[in-house]
């Protein structure tokens, strides 16, 4: 453990959830912004949490060790979502390592701003691997497991941009409304089999993607939002720590939209 | 050691019961999607049952091969051994 690194699991959650104590949850792309969040929020609801990251080794590290210091069991695995084979070869080692899989957040996003005009065919094909082809390939790679212990938890990030678009993020917003038909989809697929698919949709959350957002810019969108202000990372990772745990026991197919009242 | 008449008898048995049907009705060599009305998930079931009888883990990679109530028990007995 790095000296004098508060330890994440010793500090008490806003909300307790005891039934994620011990659970085994997997994260796509959990070292930075929201994901960060919910790895550490899962690591104060004592659950073991198996993560991924793409390229920040010396992060994912950092966050590893921060975690286990606070007595929580928890590893990094280097995965590209956007891949099949890297999407099942983290689920397994996760079902090696941990011996059994809880739940599964499907966090890992990237955007790629651009007014259509100036869209290349990259930009596009990008986003929907990343952020759609992604959730597909960990969804296909853990349902069989959730299938036949007849229990699992999936929780999907969307984004409220999925839910009313905006301008220069028709790929962003493609991408996350295709979450929200897969998450209602798959919900009713394998309901009967005890699996809760439901999606998260946030607003404006302060992390590295909305950091591009000057000071003036930042009040002037704050103004549109009924409760005045960006979101907390943690804000947005409480709730989906409550769909993991039994409070969310009978909700399925939902898309809950945590954007301060924006897009009401 | 399992015995393997007893073991055909259980997957049988384990498939009648997953698609509702008399044991001694199910001809071994029928199709369990076309001619027994079995789907992709009740294939899932097989697989699960055996693997929760015999103790077993089957790969995942098998499930598009239990196609007749014969496969199910050959696939049973390559990975019970």
């Amino acid at each position: 453990m790095v000296a004098g690194t508060t330890t994440i699991a010793s500090a008490e959650p806003a909300v307790r959830f005891p039934s994620l104590k011990d659970r085994v949850i997997a994260v796509t792309g959990g070292t930075r912004g929201i994901g960060r969040a919910i790895v550490e929020e899962l690591a104060r609801q004592d659950a073991r949490i198996a993560f991924t990251y793409l390229s920040q080794e010396g992060l994912a590290e950092e966050l590893v060790r921060q975690v286990k210091g606070g007595g929580v069991e928890a590893s990094a695995f280097k995965a590209d979502v956007r891949d099949l084979k890297q999407a099942q070869r983290f689920i397994a080692s996760t079902l090696e390592q941990f011996g059994r899989l809880d739940g599964l957040v499907n966090n890992a996003g990237i955007v790629r701003d651009k007014a259509l005009m100036l869209m290349e065919p990259a930009d596009w094909q990008e986003v929907l691997e990343t952020n759609l082809t992604g959730v597909f390939n960990l969804c296909r790679a853990a349902i069989v497991t959730f299938m036949k212990q007849r229990a699992g938890r999936i929780v999907n990030m969307t984004s409220v941009v999925g839910l009313v678009g905006a301008a220069r993020q028709i790929n962003y917003a493609a991408s996350k409304a295709g979450v929200v038909g897969l998450t209602k989809a798959l919900a009713k697929e394998v309901g009967s089999y005890g699996i809760t698919v439901n999606a998260v949709a946030p607003g404006y959350i302060k992390t590295d993607m909305t950091r591009g957002i000057d000071e003036k810019r930042r009040g002037e969108l704050s103004k549109y939002i009924p409760l005045g202000r960006f979101g907390a990372p943690e804000e947005v990772a409480r709730v989906v720590a409550m769909l993991l745990s039994e409070a969310g026991s009978y909700i399925t197919g939902q898309v809950i939209v945590i954007d301060g009242g924006l897009a009401i | 050691m399992i015995n393997t008449n007893n073991l055909e008898q259980d997957v049988r048995l384990l498939i009648a019961d997953i698609i509702e049907m008399e044991p001694n009705q199910i001809d071994p060599n029928a199709h369990l999607v076309e001619d027994l009305g079995m789907d992709s998930m009740m294939a899932l079931e097989v697989l699960a049952a055996l693997e929760r009888k015999y103790k077993i883990k089957i790969p995942e990679d098998e499930l598009p091969r239990i196609t007749t109530v014969s496969r199910a028990i050959e696939l049973a007995k390559r990975y019970v051994q």
